[in-house]
């Protein structure tokens, strides 16, 4: 066993590795991420999440539902520590996972990965408790400079395969189905296929066929055998200084998150029920409505930006006829929310024909790329989005999973 | 271990300057309620209320330079809460503090008009220091409640504290625990009874010094009578608005225990020991207004989470002064604990027609 396989078992139990193997993972980490661009892309099929935010048995929860690596390929969106008590524990087994299997784990940056957020939400006490100096946590600040600020997902099929030995893929084949919610046993909770989704209602707005409270209606209006265009991850989401995904490309992200331009914005933006941009409520990053959101995707060749960053009470939550969704996999976040958590199943397409059609910001838009077609056109220009499937999965028991004596517990006001 | 410096996160980020100290220890999460009764448990939960208090008072928050001589100075800082906990203090006491100075000077109150508050559950408050440090407060009568052991500790604590003698100088050392000062500045007095507020539940319950019964009256209760059972915490209500023509009440608990956020809260406050049996009965923001109207409130009941109270109490340029105190990263968790928060208040009689316009 490798000194690494030993580190990966031992945070695996939940047990920090000594100081001297921390400085030795990340210094391995950035030597990895230094060669990934700030966009990484990543092929299909891959198991994309949200904020874990140091709740590590959540996290093994996570690699139970949705497969361990590396036998499951994943795309992580960033804010892996803070506010939970084992940030340290997830992070550097994530770290580890992504030096041992570079391939088959992706880490973006999250907004929480920031030497000043992490002073104020946890991560640097938490090292400074458990290694009495700050040294992990410069660290680990220093592997964060070297994240990538996202990824973009090629070969996504517009055909799910089966959740679990159980079910046949005849059904995927036959039904066209585009998203699929299952449980943590992998059980099949509901299911939206693509030819519901296209009846519209009277007022020609599509019928929102999504799972409750997803607002999925997935109107894109794909069908069997076209190839889906390519999915965005970005933490938080777009900027108003970004109108191409090269425009990410040229960024200079080695450096702290700065408090402003296209780096803040892409860590710490939202979609919302808007029409343009809007102030956001946090204080850094904007608001953008759908508008903003399918003249960038069609504009870059996107079927979806799934993104992570804000709570969802059901894990996932899709806009704008599903053009972005949100991604949470902090299930119980803060151990006072009391949401589910989900990730996004994304199948690899079998014909593996659409990799070249998706290519994205290259020259040879309809429109020349501009903003000017994709609103009045028919949403039929924008690209079939890929089948989804997202696991719902609740927080780990605590009592069983090894939990320390003093639970923890949020603070309410009394 | 805490950390010897935890910076601001807006400073760190260059926008505006941090008020308060520099140095403060961390404590997002309280420790377990240790051994003991049930009532030791809730008497505990006044510690937690005033160590919130001194954090949102240390950050700029609130101003109340009398919040830190109620909190048990133990070796290092002072805990700072996480800015959603400091955001729901401030606008929890922004709230409680307009109700009562509309109370105590809106309206059309008469010169020689004396008013009458009755806080339950009192603990720690600090509000009666600050209205009678304040000039304008003249012909108040301020009577606090809590368990002996809660009322000796205050009496203590001003006793001992220069500042809060000269406030409240301890004059009186009434029969069965109540301690204060009959004549303050002001044709004003301070009562502090030693009491379990269940002993107002029973068919004969006692008679406490220095209640004025026929000056308009408001009852406060801050997350208190949610800790009764609620058959007691009915009659403890039905109790005190009997001895005074004209009263109103003010209650501060939290509500939707059904949703996921709130089955959730339950269940961590039962871990911590902590029982809310009324919180099942009045589950909505309606249920207390409901629950004031049955009380015989009948010329106005209002309700209003706290998230709604900093949408539409807090003026936009005090929203703006706080956004910048600290920065906060967690909107939907706000959102969600904001929204489990209500203010529920109604009356009778005179006295309260400053708060037709709240």
């Amino acid at each position: 066993m490798s000194d690494l396989d030993n580190a990966i078992a031992q945070l695996r139990a939940c047990r920090p590795i000594p100081e001297a193997q921390v400085r030795e993972l990340c210094h391995k980490a950035r030597e990895l991420l230094i060669e990934e661009g700030n966009v990484v892309t990543v092929a299909a099929p891959v198991t994309i999440c949200g904020d874990i935010h140091g709740q590590f048995h959540d996290l093994m929860e996570l690699f139970r539902v949705g497969g361990d690596p590396p036998d499951t390929n994943y795309l992580f969106m960033g804010d892996f520590v803070d506010r939970g008590f084992y940030s340290l524990e997830s992070f550097l087994l994530l770290l580890c996972l992504k030096v041992r299997y570079p391939d088959r784990m992706t880490l973006i940056r999250g907004n929480h990965e920031s030497r000043q957020i992490t002073t104020v939400y946890g991560f640097y006490d938490e090292c400074l408790r458990k290694y009495g100096s700050a040294n992990v946590w410069r660290y680990c600040c220093d592997v964060f400079d070297y994240l990538a600020l996202g990824a973009i997902v090629l070969g996504a099929s517009n055909t799910l395969s089966p959740p679990n030995e159980n079910v046949s893929s005849e059904v995927y084949e036959e039904e066209d189905i585009e998203i699929e919610v299952c449980n943590a046993d992998g059980d099949i909770m509901s299911r939206f296929t693509r030819q519901a989704a296209d009846q519209k209602s009277p007022n020609g707005i599509p019928a929102r066929t999504g799972p409750p409270g997803s607002g999925a209606s997935g109107s894109s209006g794909g069908s069997n055998g076209n190839p889906t265009g390519a999915v965005l991850c970005v933490h938080g989401g777009l900027s108003p200084l970004i109108d191409t995904v090269d425009k990410i490309r040229l960024l200079d992200r080695k450096q702290e998150v700065p408090h402003e331009g296209a780096m803040c914005d892409l860590l710490w933006s939202d979609p919302d029920e808007i029409d343009g941009w809007g102030l956001s409520p946090r204080g850094a990053g904007f608001l953008f409505g759908a508008d903003i959101v399918k003249v960038f995707n069609h504009r870059n060749d996107l079927s979806l930006i799934a993104r992570a960053h804000q709570l969802v009470m059901e894990g996932f939550k899709e806009m704008f006829d599903a053009s972005i969704v949100t991604v949470w996999s902090a299930p119980n976040y803060c151990y006072r929310c009391g949401n589910v958590a989900a990730v996004l199943e994304l199948s690899e397409d079998a014909g593996g024909e659409g990799v070249l059609a998706r290519s994205n910001g290259e020259v040879g838009r309809s429109d020349g790329g501009g903003a000017r077609g994709v609103m009045a056109e028919s949403e039929s220009l924008l690209k079939s989005g890929p089948a989804r499937r997202y696991r719902v999965f609740q927080a780990a028991p605590q009592d069983s999973r090894g939990m320390p004596a003093k639970k923890p517990v949020a603070d309410y006001f009394l | 271990m805490s950390a010897p410096q935890i910076p601001n996160l807006l400073s760190l980020r260059g926008r505006g300057g941090a008020r308060g100290r520099g140095a403060r220890g961390r404590g997002g999460f309280a420790s377990p309620a240790g051994p003991g009764s049930h009532d030791t448990v809730i008497q505990g939960t006044d510690t937690d209320a005033s160590v919130s208090r001194l954090s949102a008072v240390d950050l700029g928050y609130l101003e109340d330079p009398y919040a830190r001589y109620f909190v048990q100075q133990n070796a290092g800082p002072p805990t700072r809460r996480l800015p959603i906990i400091n955001r729901g203090t401030y606008t929890r006491t922004s709230a409680l503090d307009r109700l009562v100075s509309t109370f105590l000077f809106g309206g059309n109150r008469g010169d020689g008009e004396k008013r009458q508050i009755i806080s339950l559950g009192a603990g720690t408050d600090t509000r009666p220091f600050r209205l009678f440090s304040r000039p304008e407060t003249r012909g108040l009568i301020y009577h606090e409640i809590d368990f002996p052991a809660i009322a000796a500790k205050k009496r203590a604590t001003v006793q001992s504290i220069p500042v809060l003698r000269s406030i409240i100088t301890i004059s009186s050392e009434l029969a069965d625990g109540t301690w204060g000062n009959q004549s303050l500045a002001n044709e004003s007095s301070y009562y502090c009874h030693g009491r379990d507020l269940r002993d107002f539940a029973q068919s004969t319950p006692p008679s406490l010094p220095g209640i004025e019964s026929g000056i308009p009256t408001l009852i406060i209760s801050e997350c208190c009578l949610c800790y009764l059972q609620p058959s007691e915490a009915k009659s403890v209500i039905s109790h005190f608005t009997s001895l005074v023509s004209s009263a109103a009440l003010v209650v501060y608990e939290p509500v939707r225990p059904s949703d996921p956020f709130g089955r959730q809260m339950v269940s961590n406050l039962a871990a911590r020991r902590i029982q809310m049996p009324t919180l099942e009965l009045y589950p909505e923001v309606t249920d207390q207004q409901t629950r004031l109207s049955e009380a015989g409130f009948q010329d106005g009941t209002k309700a209003s989470t706290v998230e709604d109270i900093w949408r539409k109490w807090i003026p936009a340029d005090e929203k703006e002064r706080v956004d910048q105190l600290e920065g906060l990263d967690e909107v939907e968790e706000w959102e969600l604990l904001a929204g489990h928060y209500v203010v529920a208040w109604g009356w009778r009689g005179q006295g309260f027609e400053g708060w037709k316009d709240l």
